[in-house]
């Protein structure tokens, strides 16, 4: 039986964000998983190149949609937003390291589902 | 009454299955599957058309599956009952077919803050076109608190489906009807028909909305009853080939009765295996299911209640017992007891406004059908601490 999604980098990730945080300017997105009726907010800021340089997020949901927004900020770093809108779901659980059921596979997204949402003036 | 597991095919081809999730809906018994492929293996003939014996005993057997469950909700005549696609359905009729057409602007309507979502949008959608006042009722408090001389219809539950508190609806009524006699009350009874003695005329009550699929009967199907005058004062959701007794490039006349409200080939198989539904509780003994599963949910409820870091939503006596963990998603929860097939829910289960009031996004839901033991709850109060424990000391 799997029971490996709750490995320990997904509870530690969870219960010790590394990107959770107020995001106090740049660009925000928000939006909800309609499933659990969690609220996830990301910001982010860039530098002159577009690179992205910080990137936050607040909000609550399960242990594995935190945990893979979370990652998710992480990998964006130094990369353009379209870039990072590119990345793909399959990426994602390759970060989490897990196989995901249909449901969850929602919650795993909801970053990249949040992130699609911003929009910049160079795109 | 494990031996009625036997009698469940899915219990059956799945002996590990620990299936808690009957507010969702209900296993269907091997009586209600065979009900229905007889249907369709014997006499799957559409119903009111044809002259032929096949069409003939179909007709037959849908309007004896009206019967026996108008029986079983205690309706004075067969005609009273109107097949719908469930609960929903049935309240948007309510709203659409009777409160859009008999209640005018400035009209109160109270709903509840512990309202499914099936019997809050409804009423919200109505009240924003046709300037109706929505009166909240808080959550705990009695639905008759806040009847005025202005109100004109109460949508109250008959069980939440998070917190599982049974109310007696014949008391609630009889208050509301004492306060404002001109107040038409509309019922949801998703929760309660099928787990315990329903009686919709002793109820008092106008309007009755229930499905099938919670009653261990087969999905899209469920009824709405009221009595014939209030039938009269309503229009159809829908209308089409079935529902009519005659029809001019002038205009039509509806069939009055049941069959004005059900245009178009009805669910013919359900309603047929929700007449067999009606039947197997009946069999089983409605006061013996009630009990039962009271007894379940105070078992889960006393072994649940005193656990570390654990909130149990609803009160003592519920059908249904609800929780929150402390540093635990509600789907971590679900997903960790899937994996050792205990079927649990976690989400806001329809009723947003209700977890909102009660600072939560989501909750996790255990529900009781006729087929749980104690051991079940014994192995989802070992695995809920065994992952209580994994995040704690992770």
């Amino acid at each position: 039986m799997d029971r490996q999604i709750y490995q320990e980098e997904i509870i530690e990730r969870y219960k010790r964000p590394r990107n959770k945080g107020e995001i106090k300017d740049g660009v925000v997105a928000e939006e909800a998983n309609f499933l659990c009726g969690d609220r996830l907010r990301i910001g982010i800021k860039m530098d002159k190149q577009g690179k992205i340089v910080l990137a936050k997020f607040e909000g609550g949901g399960c242990a594995v949609s935190m945990a893979a927004v979370d990652m998710f900020l992480d990998r964006i770093i130094g990369i353009t937003i379209s870039e990072a809108k590119k990345i793909t779901g399959k990426e994602i659980e390759k970060m989490l390291g897990v196989e995901l059921s249909m449901s969850r596979k929602k919650c795993a997204y909801l970053g990249l589902e949040v992130l699609r949402k911003i929009k910049t003036g160079d795109e | 009454m494990n031996n009625l597991r036997k009698q469940f095919p899915i219990l059956a081809n799945n002996p590990d299955l620990i299936y808690l999730d009957n507010a969702a809906t209900t296993l269907k018994p091997g009586v209600v599957l065979d009900k229905m492929m007889e249907y369709y293996t014997q006499y799957g003939a559409n119903i009111h058309r044809g002259i032929y014996p096949m069409s003939e005993r179909a007709t037959e057997e849908y309007e004896r599956g009206r019967e026996k469950v108008a029986g079983f909700i205690g309706a004075n005549m067969a005609s009273e009952l109107v097949f719908t696609r469930g609960t929903t359905e049935s309240l948007n009729l309510v709203a659409d077919g009777w409160a859009r057409r008999n209640l005018k602007a400035g009209d109160e309507v109270v709903v509840e803050e512990i309202g499914h979502h099936a019997n809050l949008l409804p009423w919200q959608r109505l009240a924003l076109e046709m300037g109706l006042v929505l009166k909240y009722v808080p959550i705990g408090d009695g639905v008759e608190s806040l009847v005025t001389a202005k109100t004109r219809m109460v949508a109250m539950t008959a069980m939440s489906n998070v917190l599982g508190q049974k109310v007696e609806v014949g008391e609630v009524v009889a208050k509301i009807k004492r306060a404002n006699p001109k107040v038409v009350v509309v019922v949801d009874g998703a929760q309660a028909v099928g787990h315990g003695k329903v009686n919709v005329v002793e109820s008092g009550a106008d309007f009755w909305a229930f499905s099938g699929h919670k009653m261990y009967g087969p999905t899209g199907i469920g009824g709405l009853w009221a009595r014939t005058e209030r039938w009269k004062e309503m229009e159809p959701l829908m209308l089409g080939g079935g529902a009519v007794r005659e029809v001019s490039l002038e205009g039509y006349r509806l069939l009055d009765g049941p069959q004005g409200f059900e245009a178009g080939t009805p669910p013919i198989a359900e309603a047929i295996g929700l007449g067999a539904a009606a039947d197997f509780v009946e069999s089983v003994g409605r006061e013996r299911i009630e009990l039962e599963e009271e007894r379940l949910a105070g078992y889960a409820y006393e072994k649940l209640v005193n656990m570390r870091g654990l909130k149990v939503l609803g009160k003592e006596g519920g059908r249904i017992v609800s929780l929150s963990v402390e540093g635990v998603h509600p789907h971590d929860l679900a997903d960790y007891l899937g994996k050792y097939n205990i079927c649990v829910r976690a989400g806001h289960h329809c009723a947003m406004p209700l977890h909102t009031k009660l600072g939560l996004e989501a909750s996790l839901r255990i529900s009781f059908g006729l087929y749980n033991s104690e051991e079940e709850v014994d192995r989802l109060v070992e695995k809920l601490d065994e992952v209580i424990k994994l995040f704690q000391n992770g």
